[in-house]
């Protein structure tokens, strides 16, 4: 198992995450970020990349991915370790640090033990999992999947896209030029997704197969078929298909991290004015924050990476004060 | 502070909304579905989610509505239920908010 000696760690590489990692750095502290999943950028990247946003500071408008890209820029002045598709699942505070483990998401790679002085934690609504396919059963990874990291897997292959959404249509559509069929299948008529999406769907190949729910998958070691009902007249007809790829939506979780006897109030970690949580040398921020008065904005979340990196300070070495001065004195 | 479902659902239940909520805290009634203010994390992922436009945030509440506020908190607490961290968890609701029930549209 590797091992990783820092003065902070990040949990989240979300905008929190990032901004409190080139904080940590303009602090003088070496810093290690940590997530879950294999892209930085946490929601903005996971679920609105191309949404603009319009609570930044100094942006009048801003893409969620050109945020995400300049955050890293930013970041990547501190030197950061990044450690991604690491999931933080145990911890143990020590009286000069904390020592957290990590899982990895990839078999066969042994995870990470991450030693710092401090913990910043900005994991945001938690990790995010596949809603499971209620008709799944057991044929997860034997032709039932939910993500589709590399398109060229699934060549040749007659495709089912379950699900209404953006990443179901956007999946349909980037499979639809390389395998043998693609067939769309959503409870209702109308798509959620993005109206260019939708629009370049009814131009495309893609079967749309509504209003239908997968009822049952059939097959030996991997999935052969799929029984289809429809949503009102609840006929039903089966359909030969070698894969089915459901994209009906993600839950969260703090996972492991809820059992760390942090203090929480509706899957939040509460935290005193300095961003402190009840453990000693554990801090959070964003979304993940919560206190009286809270409001959950990303600017906010900004501003709390930087109270909580300048709290930590002190904890990184004792002759560092928690007030910086001003940022333009310092270069 | 929680989004909150509205009469606009009843009879409808189009459940777009559980495809998009993130934590799993919008729950199916017999003619309604109600979001659970206790888990309900403020994403606001729901509201465009829903084609009949029946979800708002507590705070931007149709003044003739806002009585809708109260009865997607008290349903979980009149039927016993609580907050049991996620739908998926347990049945469909047994019943519906008296009002909700016996509701004319």
């Amino acid at each position: 198992m590797d091992e990783v000696t820092v003065d902070v760690l990040i949990i989240g590489a979300g905008p929190v995450g990032l901004y409190g990692a080139y904080y940590a750095g303009f602090r003088g502290m070496s810093v290690a970020v940590i997530d879950s999943l294999p892209e930085v950028g946490g929601q903005l990247a996971a679920l609105y990349p191309e949404k603009n946003i319009y609570d930044v500071a100094g942006f009048p408008a801003v893409r969620g991915q050109a945020l995400v890209d300049a955050l890293l820029e930013q970041a990547q002045q501190s030197k950061p370790t990044f450690l991604l598709e690491q999931r933080a699942t145990t911890i143990e505070i020590h009286d000069e640090g904390v020592t957290v483990g990590a899982v990895a998401s990839t078999p066969g790679d042994p995870g990470v033990t991450v030693h710092a002085k401090a913990v910043l934690v900005a994991g945001g609504m938690g990790t995010f999992e596949p809603k499971e396919l209620p008709a799944g059963g057991d044929f997860a990874g034997r032709g039932l999947r939910y993500f589709v990291p590399r398109l060229a897997d699934l060549a040749g292959h007659d495709v089912v896209v379950v699900g209404g959404g953006d990443s179901a249509v956007d999946w349909a559509l980037a499979l639809e030029p390389l395998a043998n069929s693609v067939a769309l299948v959503h409870r209702r008529d109308a798509f959620r997704a993005h109206e260019k999406s939708v629009a370049q769907l009814q131009e495309s190949s893609v079967e749309l197969v509504t209003p239908f729910e997968v009822v049952e998958v059939h097959g030996g070691d991997a999935v052969e078929r799929i029984t289809l009902e429809h949503v009102e007249s609840k006929e039903q007809h089966q359909r030969d298909v070698k894969t089915v790829v459901a994209a009906i939506g993600f839950l969260t979780d703090l996972g492991p991290m809820a059992e760390w006897g942090m203090d929480l109030k509706r899957r939040r970690i509460l935290v005193d004015r300095t961003q402190k949580t009840n453990l000693p040398r554990v801090f959070a921020a964003g979304d993940i924050a919560m206190y009286e008065g809270k409001v959950a904005l990303i600017s906010v979340g900004f501003g709390e990476a930087a109270t909580a990196i300048n709290h930590i300070a002190p904890l990184v070495n004792t002759k560092w004060k928690t007030t910086p001065g001003h940022s333009s004195d310092a270069l | 502070m929680a989004y909150v479902v509205t009469d606009a659902c009843i009879d409808v239940q189009d459940k777009s909304c559980i495809e998009e909520c993130p934590v799993d805290c919008i729950y199916t009634g017999p003619r309604m579905m109600y979001i659970n203010p206790e888990e309900c994390v403020d994403c606001g992922r729901c509201e465009p989610a829903c084609p009949t436009v029946s979800i708002y945030h507590e705070e931007d509440l149709p003044a003739d509505r806002e009585q809708f506020a109260a009865i997607n908190e008290t349903v979980f607490i009149t039927l016993g239920i609580g907050s049991p961290g996620g739908a998926r968890k347990i049945p469909p609701l047994a019943a519906d908010h008296e009002e909700v029930a016996s509701w004319t549209k």
